[in-house]
């Protein structure tokens, strides 16, 4: 029995020192916020329903402190001095009961019998309450929100005049919010990071209408995890929807102008089928018979049809005779003749009218050509090559490009004769002149003896197709050998040689050592 | 919205019931009003005296003492203070005061009417003038217009919001 009765009185004691010691924290941290906060001596704050006044002093002063209080200015009454050290300072308190409020309190304190301080106050007014118990935070189930909740202060009467602070940071980052909240004791976070933990702070304070007071400490921070982010099925069906209107969208789009896609993605291969009607198709390729049977409708057709640069033909013509250029007048007519039943055709593709003098003028050589080679001298309206060997004076026209009128000069020393003509395209007339051709010129011409006259000129017809010829620069050697101005810009070996020429169209092979003249 | 219902109470001739005015937040407002009023007087200590006495309600609570007392008791005392009250504020109307201080009397005067209309909505019984002729025992003086709206403040965010805090109308079906 005494046993027993011991030990209960044993954990009676430990309940009694664990309350005054929650007490005590409570109690010490108010005091030492009071001290940095409140400027009066005397501090007072109301715990519960319970009126704390204390002040502080130095340690070293050993005084005996008396603390007096009235209300509404009747008798005095003494109230219990108690003390707490704190570091080099005494705090001296003393708690009135049941404080009476919404009346004017008078206090004084009085040391060694003389007033220290004296302050009157309404205890309602300096309400320090402790942190709110119970802070709760809990996920609601909906992303980005925790809910959170707490319990009032256990003060009757006063639980309507509460205000409250709640602090909510993700953990690790020192950026917090603040959320005010009245009366309520509870509160939905919004607006939080999904799959995130947050930590929780909470403090209170009377609202200032009926009761006033100071905020309390924060309570201990409370951790809450936010769900994670949930795709919301009806969003997701939305976002299909959607996505499947934007993809027919585009299809129709892509078919409405799917040629127009296409042609700019793939573009046709130009092919002049469109300019031949029917010659692949009906003719199987077969340009002659094509021709034939469509001579007709060829002649209506428009010069600017064929907008291809033609080749312009190169001919070289001979000095022999200067007069050779003056057709007979019925070959003026047969040529009018030629023009007039080629009318469709471009004059490209049609024979120039002096290639009939030239045929003509060829086959007077070729029957006698010891006449032929002293006046030949073929005139034409096309690009040609005129030989000029040994003349220093001679002018020399560097063409580079084909369709300019190709003027070469093989000058040879005394001689100064320069002629131009315009070369025949198609025509593979050779004029006259002396010496042989290489065989990269194609051409056909009189198989005659051109009489030399000093070297004399050389004049040869050259079709110039701009594909079947070697058109290369002369070197420099060559050039010198040629004469300063001389700059050829075909590679073409021409031999002037007093001997005949071959007429039969067997190429000229290049290169004979027997005969010397300007070398391409 | 609140004065609508108020004006509309306090018309005479109407023959509806009130309703009753639970929501503290309306005498949270009248109370606002009153620390205007006390403030601004706070600061006219000396200019504001009267030679007069003002008697005035006591304004004390021991929540205890007031705890034991019941519901006529409780509206007996709020009742007599209020007509206390609006008689002494009443009286500075007579005098020559500054028009700051003029409109915080007819303020006050006017919030101390709509809280008589809030305790008739409240089913509080009216106020009765005592009969035996002597002081009542709850009364005390003051001698200055500062103090008697000090005495007013207190007065409304103490007995009178205690009374409406707990009017029995404001719990009925609260277990």
């Amino acid at each position: 029995m005494t046993k027993m009765r011991s030990n209960r009185l044993k954990i009676v004691f430990m309940v009694c020192l664990a309350i005054v010691t929650i007490g005590g924290q409570h109690f010490e941290s108010k005091v030492a916020q009071l001290l940095q906060d409140e400027t009066e001596h005397i501090k007072c704050f109301v715990e519960r329903k319970d009126l704390t006044c204390f002040w502080e002093e130095r340690n070293h002063l050993h005084h005996q402190y008396t603390f007096t209080y009235s209300y509404e200015n009747k008798n005095k009454m003494a109230c219990a001095v108690s003390s707490l050290l704190a570091g080099n300072k005494t705090i001296f308190f003393c708690k009135l009961p049941k404080t009476p409020f919404f009346t004017t309190l008078d206090v004084q304190v009085l040391r060694d019998g003389r007033m220290l301080y004296t302050r009157s106050l309404n205890a309602e007014n300096f309400l320090f309450l402790d942190p709110p118990q119970n802070l709760t935070v809990m996920s609601s189930g909906k992303e980005g929100q925790l809910n959170v909740s707490w319990l009032p202060p256990p003060l009757k009467y006063m639980d309507d005049s509460m205000i409250y602070e709640v602090r909510y940071a993700a953990e690790g980052s020192n950026m917090g919010k603040v959320e005010v909240v009245k009366v309520s004791t509870m509160l939905v976070l919004l607006g939080l990071q999904s799959d995130t933990r947050y930590t929780v702070w909470a403090r209170v304070k009377p609202d200032g209408v009926a009761y006033k007071g100071y905020w309390s400490a924060w309570t201990e921070p409370v951790f809450g995890v936010t769900p994670p982010s949930d795709v919301d099925p009806l969003i997701v069906l939305l976002v299909l929807f959607i996505g499947l209107i934007l993809c027919l969208l585009s299809l129709t789009v892509i078919l409405s102008h799917h040629k127009f896609l296409l042609k700019k993605l793939w573009p046709d291969i130009p092919t002049p089928e469109h300019k031949f009607p029917g010659l692949f198709t009906v003719y199987k390729g077969d340009f002659k018979e094509w021709m034939s049977q469509n001579n007709g409708s060829m002649w209506g057709r428009s010069a600017h049809v064929y907008t291809e640069e033609l080749p312009s033909p190169l001919e070289v013509l001979s000095e022999v005779s200067l007069t050779s250029h003056g057709m007979s007048q019925r070959e003026e007519e047969e040529e009018k003749e030629s023009e007039r039943s080629d009318s469709g055709l471009t004059d490209r593709w049609r024979d120039p009218p002096h290639a009939h003098w030239l045929m003509e003028q060829l086959r007077a050589l070729q029957e006698n050509p010891e006449s032929r080679c002293q006046s030949s001298l073929l005139q034409s309206h096309d690009t040609y090559v005129t030989l000029n060997q040994g003349d220093n004076e001679q002018q020399v026209y560097d063409v580079f490009e084909e369709t300019l009128p190709l003027q070469t000069l093989f000058t040879t020393a005394g001689t100064s004769s320069l002629s131009t003509s315009h070369s025949d395209l198609g025509s593979l007339q050779q004029s006259l002149g002396s010496g042989r051709l290489s065989s990269r010129s194609s051409f056909e011409y009189p198989n005659h003896t051109w009489p030399h006259k000093g070297p004399g000129y050389a004049y040869m017809a050259v079709a110039d197709s701009g594909v079947s010829m070697d058109y290369s620069p002369m070197s420099s050697s060559r050039i010198a050998e040629l004469g300063r101005h001389r700059m050829y810009t075909n590679d073409y070996k021409n031999e002037i040689c007093p001997h005949k020429w071959p007429l039969s169209g067997q190429h000229i092979k290049s290169g004979s050592e027997s005969c010397t003249g300007p070398v391409w | 919205m609140f004065y609508i219902k108020l004006v509309y109470w306090t018309c005479p001739g109407l023959s509806s019931p009130l309703r009753p005015i639970c929501d503290l937040r309306v005498l949270d407002h009248f109370i606002k009003e009153a620390w205007d009023a006390e403030a601004a007087l706070r600061a006219c200590k000396d200019a504001c005296s009267t030679a007069t006495n003002f008697t005035v309600p006591l304004t004390r609570v021991d929540f205890d003492v007031w705890e034991a007392m019941n519901i006529e008791e409780q509206a007996q005392e709020v009742q007599s203070g209020i007509h206390v009250l609006n008689e002494a504020i009443s009286s500075l109307q007579a005098s020559n005061q500054t028009d700051v201080l003029q409109s915080h009397i007819d303020a006050s005067i006017s919030n101390i009417a709509s809280i008589r209309q809030v305790l008739r909505s409240l089913s509080i019984p009216e106020y009765v003038p005592p009969t035996s002729g002597g002081e009542d025992k709850e009364m005390q003086k003051v001698s200055s217009i500062s103090e008697l709206f000090q005495v007013h403040i207190n007065f409304l965010r103490g007995k009178v919001r205690l009374l409406l805090a707990n009017a029995p109308v404001c719990h009925q079906g609260v277990s």
